[in-house]
């Protein structure tokens, strides 16, 4: 595995203090925090974070990490020396997985193998109850759909550690469903201990980014080019749907972001959304003498100046 | 001979069919009874009736108190800031779809 340095990885020197440590993880939490964070990489980053921050606010780990990492870089190839924690004692909690729910290899290689015992004895529990994200194209949204879908979840195995299950679910997604909605399926969670009832799975729905269609609620959005001519002229086109095209009407005089509303042909439900065309104008190039001839004829047809406004 | 039938799993959309207990939410969202009463407190989450017993929360419910967990955990935020951060979250979340519904991208 590659060697971590979480001072970098926190933009400290060495010789931070510990304020130093918590003040520089909490800015940067903020920063990368996958909820407020657009950034593709903010998950993984905050993740690396909260590592680094579990690691250097403790002076135990700190001491143990400083130990070692005084010799390695960044990215070099690493495996910690036996016997490299001995005189080290790490007291009891604090190892349970980070915000992120799962560790990296290297910490694992360092302070995995203190991880405290998990859950025994006879307590009677519900299981926990989980929650996933899952992609559906728009078009599944219209008509429902039946998926395969595979979970990766975070799991206390014997020995409580967290690691990460795989699992595949036959799911049925309902007509209608918005993105942000959850299904809840019952039983699909953790399983209860000593007889306890199993936990349910939430399962988030998200559309996949579609090149031609934008969802908001159960309303769609589609830009819809035109040339000049049909815009001002009005004209009947085809306009794009996902359950297929549809003529549409253009009326004469349009401009350039005008929404035309396609009643009841958004996301079905009670009542249904609606599609909206957005006009755009698109520019014929002016790429052979033919057609550069037949905008100077424009030119000359129009007593037209777009500038009007600001000259006076 | 017949063919194998595929059971594909079904569940009620939490948003539209579903309302929480008090007990109930803090079980869906692994969140400490504590939690949620600092956040209803704060109008965070505001459920229908009148004492803790009684409350019944909106489907909706459940995706704004993992957030607030995600917040007030992650991030070390009290109840008050976790209240201003989902309030200006929303505000975002409207502007990027009126973005969005325009065209921008």
């Amino acid at each position: 595995m590659k060697f971590k340095d979480y001072y970098e990885i926190l933009g400290l020197t060495r010789s931070a203090t510990q304020d130093e440590v918590k003040h520089a993880y909490r800015k940067l939490a903020r920063k990368y925090h996958p909820d407020v964070s657009k950034d593709p990489d903010a998950e993984a980053r905050f993740k690396e974070l909260g590592e680094a921050y579990a690691v250097l606010k403790d002076p135990e780990k700190r001491a143990a990490y400083d130990q070692i990492g005084s010799q390695w870089k960044a990215g070099q190839d690493f495996q910690p020396p036996p016997g490299w924690d001995t005189g080290f004692e790490f007291s009891g909690g604090d190892f349970g997985a980070g915000p992120g729910g799962e560790h990296s290899d290297f910490f694992e290689a360092l302070f995995g193998h203190h991880f405290g015992t998990g859950q025994r004895g006879h307590m009677r529990a519900q299981g926990q109850d989980h929650h996933a994200k899952v992609q559906i194209d728009l078009l599944d949204a219209y008509r429902g759909a039946q998926r395969s879908i595979a979970l990766r979840m975070p799991e206390l195995d014997a020995e409580g550690r967290v690691a990460l299950q795989e699992r595949k679910l036959d799911v049925s997604i309902p007509k209608g469903i918005r993105a942000g909605q959850h299904l809840r399926l019952t039983g699909q969670g953790a399983p209860g201990l000593g007889g306890g009832a199993a936990g349910d799975l939430y399962l988030e729905i998200v559309f996949k980014p579609d090149p031609k269609f934008r969802a908001d609620g159960r309303d769609v959005y589609a830009n819809l080019p035109l040339a000049p001519w049909e815009a001002a002229l009005g004209a009947a086109v085809m306009a794009p749907t996902p359950e297929g095209p549809v003529r549409l009407t253009i009326p004469p005089g349009s401009v350039a972001g005008r929404q035309l509303r396609l009643k009841g042909r958004g996301i079905p439900g009670t009542p249904p959304g609606d599609l909206y065309v957005v006009l755009t104008i698109a520019l014929p190039p002016a790429d052979s003498e033919a057609a550069r001839e037949a905008y100077r004829a424009m030119a000359e047809a129009f007593d037209f100046n777009p500038r009007q406004a600001l000259e006076e | 001979m017949n063919p194998i039938a595929m059971t594909y799993i079904e569940g009620p959309v939490v948003e539209e069919e579903v309302r929480f207990t008090l007990v109930e939410l803090c079980q869906a969202c692994s969140a400490e009874e504590e939690h949620v009463l600092a956040w209803v407190f704060e109008g965070v989450l505001e459920p229908a009736g009148s004492s803790p017993q009684d409350w019944r929360f909106s489907g909706e419910s459940l995706r704004r108190a993992r957030l607030a967990l995600r917040l007030s955990q992650d991030l070390e935020i009290n109840p008050p800031g976790v209240a201003l951060a989902l309030d200006l979250l929303d505000e975002i979340a409207a502007l990027r779809a009126r973005l969005q519904r325009a065209g921008v991208r």
